[in-house]
């Protein structure tokens, strides 16, 4: 037997996604070890092996193992703690405090109390060296290497364990930089080094040198504990191929993840839109919003064809100006607090009572009423089987700290009151949702919503109510939906180049020389990697805007336009960009110039996927799995009645259930509402549609036919 | 009449605030003045039937509340002619607009064939006419001189395009990207029109209606609880204004009186100096919206920005004063005259509510080039954004934001990046740093300021200076010290030095000539003596506060 295992580190726990030839997958979680975190990975390993059909030793378990994906939050973690690197910074004379300003901004306004954030290196160890190109990399000055000499020698003084070399304009012109980074080697051979046009060859001072010092920042971390693991794993056993998540949604291997660290910041939450692509392709569709909702965050992602990407992001107000998958999260999960603010209205989160003290009905000492007390009150939890059994949860505490801080200031009844918590944070996880589709220029009407994370299969029929959304399916590996998408990413890797011209005035062969450039390093790195040409594939953007504009649209440009020169497709390309995003295009103005600014290729080399397994079609009815009846609220009638609840491990391929009713999983709980109506379909997953549209999920219903 | 859902009413003003919110994210996309899309010098509303504030995101505050009072007075200029695909533009001063520059755009929106509210944005454009190039003119002495006048007036109508309307105004106007912008900003009206509308759809009017009234009133009672903790009582406090564009060692004072009694406040500036003759004059809008961001800075800064906010503040400000000019004064530099009234209105209250104040702000010192770029070929005008936001005051318990800028802005602005600065100018950066020892000392201070300089890279380059804060710095409080000066110097090629006023024109600036600028640092709080010694060594090893500052002033001995 071959093992595929995908691995995901979070924050309370350690998702396990296990796949093996023609057995059935298995789903895991562990404690996380925040102190090394590669003690729960191994922990997590050994369970697994016991729990397979025929349970091996941990070695032969790992010997047969193929591939592990990781993903990790080490970095993303070191980050928000400010536990990295003690760094430093080479950078141009006059520029140095660039990092600290952000270019001037102070989010809150109206807050005199808002402090700025602490820069990743201090101004000390930051330090403007002799040495100036212009706007087009001609030089003015020469480097000054004396003055960069006497900035390593202050480094080694200070113990600095990793530089940073971001110059002026150095994307026209990378010498300055490289020259730098020579004698930064040969002096500091053991410091972690990030030049910024190795990582970010791309025009914007601000966004290059901000990325340049998160990945510094980070490097000597994820550095350090890639080789525990990698040793941990192969003194256990390990002889196959170890992966790594990325922010982009794709994998690389441990030795790119060690010099690109900050490629791993905000991949905590990227597997789950490649995930969620696959469960919505099982109903014939290849867009979708992917949703995803923990005990103190929301993240919302939108895939069409592919998750969607976005060039720049940020991570405690840092920017990274790396392409990633473009996530949105907000402050709203189960323990997402409740309260009144001071002109009476009901608000939920972003407070949130997290893991600890937790809700109040966790017994932990939570005494604010949260997201999760409200689904206890309103029948959506079970207090008996709240993690399989393991949790008895405390049904009069919830009821008390909803009556007294939420019920009685607004004048409500308990239940009203828990009924306008969960109202409210489903009007809020909505507003994520607008933000990743209307905010970008698409439609979420014309989505489905795939949803995962323990609580979020009990709130988006509202979400999808608020935002007429008519489908939604819910993985059986919902809870793991992550761990899911690690196996399913392939090798990607990205690669900007500035490059300033008008479209009209094109020089195509300097162009196709930079794109050819971009290629081959991406075929270079994935032959590194292991992946044979024949499974490589290139994508091409360009970054474009009308004269004169300040943003970019990144526009993908087929291959075939660049070689036939075709300056009319691609301009039309991004109008038509330009118009689903902004709401007007100015094709056919005279006057408006296209130019581009920056050439992308992300290169991708294509992995094998898990094969999951399809049931047998079992017919549409779902008694076998009834386990009784429980009052619970239905928001559309906005009261309380018995519905019947199922045991989700019970349902089988085609078996369908009419809401209102509740399907109830180990770790997680479903709640069908009125308006929708659900069906198991082919991989044990459930697809809720809205009340008469069966047409959605006919498929699946007429047993696929196949 | 409808019953109030108190769920329903926290719904409505999630939704408006991401509407206003989704309308300012399609403007900094599309806009291609760096005015709009990189200061962000704009502001997006939405505005029920009659005109009251449903919701903003002011991006420069300054902004804040000065297109509420003009919704209200096209909707009696238009009366019965309001239709479904009307666009209105408007900028006039002397019909509520705030400044010349800041053109509106208004959209109405439609349900059901019933007008039931409106969409608007505002923004200030690149280039409005008048005799000066960018519209800074600071020799006007009326207001042709500064600006093509925009009443009120259709560009589209029902849904048509008035062709004449249109060309009549861009004839006026020198930039082309100023059309572009205008057509952006009506894009944003649109998507918010749209949202609405699906709103409504959602909800019914009947509901909509009753719980925007509730929303109004619960954000009034937050406002009114805030005012309630300011002791009641009379205070009054001064700020100045120095020079006037055209008499050397002229000077004005800002009077403003004000009174708290119980959840009310009103700001009387009837003892404010008269207006001057040249531009540095405000209109009643943008003073107004100075005088309530400077209040909102004190208080929670959670309440929602609707009609509610406003209603228990009064603010006087006789026509004829400085801050409220008589037609047909220049008044282009009024925005910038909030720095002075924040003065004075600090300086009134600082006794009675010392945790709520911050020391002064630095004043605004700006500039603006153009010229023609020999490289590229093209016309450039640049607003040197990152050299004018020197820091903010301190408070009690906190130390001044560093390189915010003055206080209409409020870190809103954001700097020009410099590498697109470069690309988009000829210019070529030589310094932009935090300036050693420019904040103001205490045990609180003030944000750091910053010098700026760079070598101009056009011949017979065109520079305009506005601002203030060269003659006075920014105050400190309670024993905290005042900032530094600003300061904007030009080093010409051949030696020769030029010192422009602060509100100057300066024509025939040689390539390769050195702009150096200082924006200087916030007011200090409090005893410098005070100051967190562990603090105060970390300033002194990281270069923002000198080791001869720390030991004179602060007092570290070590």
């Amino acid at each position: 037997m071959r093992f595929k295992v995908g691995i995901d580190v979070g924050g309370t726990f350690t998702d396990f996604f296990l796949v093996g030839d023609g057995m059935e997958s298995i789903i895991h979680k562990v404690l996380s070890t925040p102190a090394d975190p590669s003690i729960a990975v191994t922990q997590g390993l050994e369970e697994l092996a016991q729990a397979l059909p025929t349970p091996l030793s941990l070695k032969d378990f790992l010997s047969a193992i193929e591939v592990i994906v990781h993903g990790t939050t080490v970095t993303t973690n070191a980050t928000l703690t400010r536990r990295g690197a003690k760094s430093a910074l080479l950078t141009t004379q006059g520029v140095r405090d660039a990092l600290e300003m952000r270019r001037g901004i102070r989010e809150e306004q109206y807050n005199n109390r808002y402090t700025n954030v602490v820069p990743l290196v201090p101004r000390y160890l930051r330090i403007g060296v002799e040495g100036r190109l212009d706007r087009k990399g001609r030089e003015i000055t020469p480097l000054n290497l004396d003055e960069i000499n006497e900035a390593i020698t202050l480094f080694k003084k200070e113990n600095v364990a990793a530089v940073s070399i971001c110059f002026m304009n150095s994307f026209a012109n990378p010498a300055h930089e490289q020259a730098a980074a020579e004698l930064v080697r040969r002096e500091m051979p053991d410091a972690y080094l990030t030049v910024s046009t190795d990582l970010l060859s791309c025009i914007r001072f601000y966004e290059r040198v901000s990325t340049t010092a998160l990945n510094t920042y980070v490097g000597p971390l994820l550095d350090h504990y890639l080789s525990q693991l990698q040793m941990r794993l192969k003194n256990a056993g390990f002889h196959g191929v170890l992966l790594i998540m990325q922010s982009n949604g794709g994998v690389m291997s441990p030795e790119v993840a060690r010099k690109n660290a900050a490629l791993t910041l905000l991949s905590g939450p990227a597997g789950g839109p490649g995930a969620g692509r696959a469960y919505a392709a099982t109903h014939g569709l290849n867009n979708c919003i992917v949703v995803d909702m923990g005990g103190t965050s929301f993240e919302a992602a939108l895939v069409v064809d592919s998750p969607v990407m976005v060039n720049e992001g940020e991570i405690d107000r840092l920017r990274i100006a790396l392409p990633m998958l473009g996530i949105h999260t907000i402050g709203a999960g189960g323990g997402s607090i409740g309260w009144i603010d001071e002109g009476g209205l009901l608000r939920m989160g972003p407070q949130s009572a997290g893991a600890s003290p937790g809700p109040v009905c966790y017994r932990k000492g939570g005494k604010l009423p949260t997201t999760t007390d409200a689904n206890l009150v309103l029948g959506y939890l079970n207090p008996d089987y709240f993690a399989g059994g393991r949790i008895s949860l405390d049904m009069e505490g919830a009821q008390r700290a909803i009556e007294e801080h939420i019920a009685k200031p607004l004048g409500l009844s308990i239940e009203e009151a828990a009924a306008g918590m969960y109202r409210i944070i489903c009007t809020n996880m909505a507003q994520g949702v607008r933000e990743i589709t209307i905010k970008r220029g698409s439609d979420p009407r014309e989505f489905p919503m795939v949803v995962a994370g323990g609580a979020g299969p009990l709130h988006s029929c509202l979400i999808c109510t608020e935002l007429d959304i008519p489908l939604q399916i819910v993985p059986r590996e919902s809870s793991v939906l992550c761990a899911v998408g690690m196996l399913m990413g392939d090798l990607k890797h990205d690669f900007v180049r500035t490059f300033i011209s008008r479209l009209k005035e094109m020089d195509w062969s300097s162009l196709g020389d930079v794109v050819a450039s971009m290629k081959k390093e991406g075929g270079n790195l994935l032959a590194g990697e292991g992946i044979p040409a024949t499974r490589h594939q290139h994508f091409i953007k360009f970054d474009c805007r009308y004269t004169k504009q300040y943003h970019e649209v990144s526009v993908v440009v087929p291959e075939a336009l660049i070689a036939a020169r075709d300056v009319a497709a691609i301009a039309k390309l991004f109008h038509d960009e330009h118009n689903r995003l902004y709401g007007y295009s100015l094709e056919g103005d005279p006057g408006s110039q296209v130019e581009i600014i920056n050439v992308r290729v992300q290169s991708v080399g294509i992995t094998e996927k898990p094969q999951r397994r399809a049931g047998a079609y079992a017919g549409s009815d779902p008694s076998a799995a009834l386990k009784g009846q429980r009052k619970v609220y239905v928001f559309e009638e906005k009261a309380s009645r018995p519905v019947p609840i199922y045991d989700g491990a019970k349902l089988k391929y085609g078996n369908r259930i009419i809401g209102p009713a509740m399907i109830e999983m180990e770790t997680t709980a479903v709640f069908v509402s009125a308006d929708y109506d659900c069906v198991a379909d082919r991989f044990g997953s459930l697809a809720m549609y809205k009340k008469g549209r069966e047409d959605l999920v006919a498929d699946t219903l007429a047993g696929d036919k196949a | 009449m409808t019953k109030i859902d108190p769920i329903l009413l926290s719904v409505y003003a999630r939704t408006f605030k991401s509407i206003t919110d989704e309308m300012s994210i399609s403007v900094v996309k599309t806009t291609r003045s760096p005015i709009l899309c990189e200061a962000k010098d704009f502001v997006t509303g939405l505005y029920d039937a009659q005109g009251n504030m449903l919701e903003q995101t002011e991006n420069l505050p300054i902004l804040a509340f000065s297109l509420a009072p003009v919704c209200k007075y096209l909707i009696e200029y238009f009366g019965d002619d309001i239709h479904e695909g009307d666009v209105i533009f408007h900028n006039d001063v002397f019909s509520l607009g705030n400044q010349n520059n800041d053109v509106a755009v208004y959209k109405p929106v439609f349900f059901e064939g019933k007008l039931v509210a409106w969409t608007a944005v505002k923004g200030h454009q690149a280039d409005i006419g008048g005799n000066v190039r960018g519209g800074y003119n600071p020799r006007a002495t009326e207001v042709w001189q500064e600006a093509l006048r925009i009443p009120p007036v259709k560009v589209y109508e029902k849904g048509k395009l008035r062709k004449d309307v249109w060309d009549l105004i861009f004839a006026n106007i020198r930039l082309d990207i100023v059309q572009h912008d205008l057509k952006a900003q009506m894009g944003a009206c649109t998507f918010g029109a749209r949202r609405m509308v699906d709103l409504l759809r959602k909800y019914g009017l009947e509901s909509f209606e009753a719980h925007k009234i509730a929303l109004f009133d619960a954000t009034q009672k937050m406002m009114e609880a805030e005012i309630s903790q300011i002791p009641d009582g009379e205070y009054s406090g001064e700020g100045m204004v120095y020079f006037d564009g055209h008499h050397d060692g002229s000077k004005f004072t800002i009077r403003v009186n004000i009174k708290v009694q119980g959840n009310q406040i009103t700001f009387d500036y009837s003892k404010t100096d008269p207006e001057t003759s040249g531009f540095v004059n405000g209109t009643y809008t943008s003073s107004a919206s100075a005088t309530i961001l400077t209040l909102l800075q004190m208080v929670n800064p959670d309440i929602p920005h609707n009609e509610g906010i406003i209603r228990p503040i009064k603010i006087i400000i006789p026509e004829g004063t400085i801050l409220n000019a008589s037609y047909p004064k220049a008044t282009t530099f009024g925005n910038h005259l909030c720095p002075p009234n924040a003065d004075a209105i600090i300086r009134a209250l600082a006794p009675v509510i010392p945790n709520r104040v911050t020391a002064g702000w630095n004043n605004l010192l700006c500039s603006l080039t153009t010229g023609f770029d020999q490289e590229s070929g093209d016309n450039y005008v640049d607003i040197n954004f990152m050299a004018m936001k020197g820091g903010s005051g301190a408070m009690n318990g906190t130390d001044g934001y560093d390189h915010i800028g003055m206080i209409d802005a409020s870190g809103g602005v954001l700097d020009q990046d410099y590498e697109m600065f470069e690309q988009q100018s000829p210019h070529l950066l030589v310094k932009h740093e935090y300036l050693e020892d420019s904040a103001g000392a205490g045990q609180w201070r003030g944000g750091i300021g910053i010098e700026t300089e760079y070598v101009v890279g056009s011949e017979n380059t065109q520079l305009v200076t506005f601002g203030d804060g060269d003659f006075e710095p920014a105050f400190g409080l309670f024993g905290g010290h005042d900032s530094i000066l600003n300061t904007i110097e030009l080093f010409y090629p051949d030696g020769s030095k030029v010192v422009p006023k602060n509100k100057d024109l300066i024509l025939g600036v040689p390539k390769g000539t050195r702009y150096h600028h200082i924006a200087g640092g916030g007011g200090g709080y409090g005893d410098p003596k005070k100051r967190d010694r562990a603090k105060l060594r970390e300033e002194v090893r990281n270069g923002v506060i000198s080791a001869k500052m720390a030991r004179e002033v602060y007092g570290l001995n070590d």
